[in-house]
């Protein structure tokens, strides 16, 4: 919800936005009546998917720059043709610590 | 066990948030029925034994996939907040492949040596975040402004309102600025903005808005040609 209110926001400031989010917050986006929306079938938390998944994350990452260049109309939400890979050995992002 | 510390399954599905239990993955529970949250344990049991014999975990993480979503809907009766019908929309100035791209996150990500010590609080630790999430709730979110190319051993992240183990292993799994990077290199965007944005999305909605118009400003300064949002 806290995204809803920056993306609709910043869209009505002029400057268009697309949001990744995990399926289970689709009604979120259809009730803010988000401009565009990529709903990704991964747990919370992983809306790009999983550690060290740089394949998916880079689809995921697509889909949304796809979603920029088409979308017609605000409230365009698409599902992310990705699916959730876990256990992938070394992931190779940043570590953090904390 | 005598009677006195008998435990119900109603007490027992709510441990899981918050409580002796707590696992922010399966919080969800909380707001379900009795039967729709056993449910959720036949279907991952269920899952489980599969994948002793297939290794097949697919159907077990889509099990816990849609219990989320059937977790989070919204429950006949109740009234929907924060409901728009409006739909805002600014078309794209230029294609992807020639935009600068801009990330804020609801992740709770910021830099070492610029904690936004919620509360006055150095040093806060992610186990202190969950114990204070009722207070995180009703407070205003600070913005932490972060360097889109900062070091991997300075970014830190603390949000007491879901599980950030797979965040800690590969930040990218919300907070996805590598794959922005990546996306420069590709020649599949133009650039990511010098500084990206994350705050901790638990927080209270009214004050959040209240933030939005400096919030706005702050995000004009990278003059990005759209933004990327990812909530957690």
């Amino acid at each position: 919800m806290s995204v809803g209110h920056v993306a609709r926001a910043i869209e009505e400031s002029g400057t268009p936005t697309v949001v990744v989010m995990v399926e289970a917050f689709g009604h979120v986006a259809e009730r803010m009546s988000l401009p565009r929306v990529v709903l990704t079938p991964h747990p919370m938390g992983r809306p790009f998917g999983a550690a060290g998944d740089i394949e998916t994350q880079r689809e995921v990452l697509d889909a949304a720059l796809d979603l920029l260049d088409r979308a017609t109309d605000g409230g365009t939400i698409i599902d992310a043709a990705t699916s959730f890979r876990p256990g992938v050995a070394e992931p190779r992002g940043r570590p953090t610590a904390h | 066990m005598t009677d006195a510390n008998r435990e119900s399954f109603e007490e027992f599905r709510k441990s899981f948030s918050y409580g002796t239990r707590n696992n922010l993955d399966f919080k969800f529970l909380k707001s379900m029925s009795d039967a729709d949250a056993a449910d959720v344990f036949e279907r991952i049991l269920a899952g489980l034994s599969t994948a002793y014999d297939t290794g097949d975990i697919d159907p077990l993480i889509r099990a816990a996939v849609e219990s989320q979503i059937a977790g989070y809907a919204p429950k006949p009766g109740t009234a929907p907040a924060h409901a728009y019908d409006d739909a805002p929309f600014s078309p794209t100035p230029k294609p992807a492949n020639g935009s600068v791209i801009g990330l804020v996150t609801s992740s709770g990500h910021f830099v070492d040596g610029n904690d936004p010590e919620p509360f006055g609080i150095p040093e806060m630790s992610q186990a202190e975040a969950v114990e204070r999430i009722d207070q995180f709730l009703v407070e205003a979110p600070v913005l932490s402004a972060i360097p889109s190319h900062v070091p991997s051993d300075k970014l830190r992240v603390r949000h007491g309102g879901y599980n950030i183990a797979s965040t800690l292993l590969d930040p990218n799994v919300c907070f996805p600025v590598d794959r922005l990077t990546d996306a420069v290199s590709d020649g599949r965007i133009a650039g990511v903005t010098d500084t990206v944005f994350s705050f901790p999305g638990a927080t209270a909605q009214g004050r959040l808005r209240r933030e939005l118009p400096a919030w706005l400003d702050r995000f004009s300064e990278e003059q990005a040609d759209a933004f990327l949002l990812v909530p957690v």
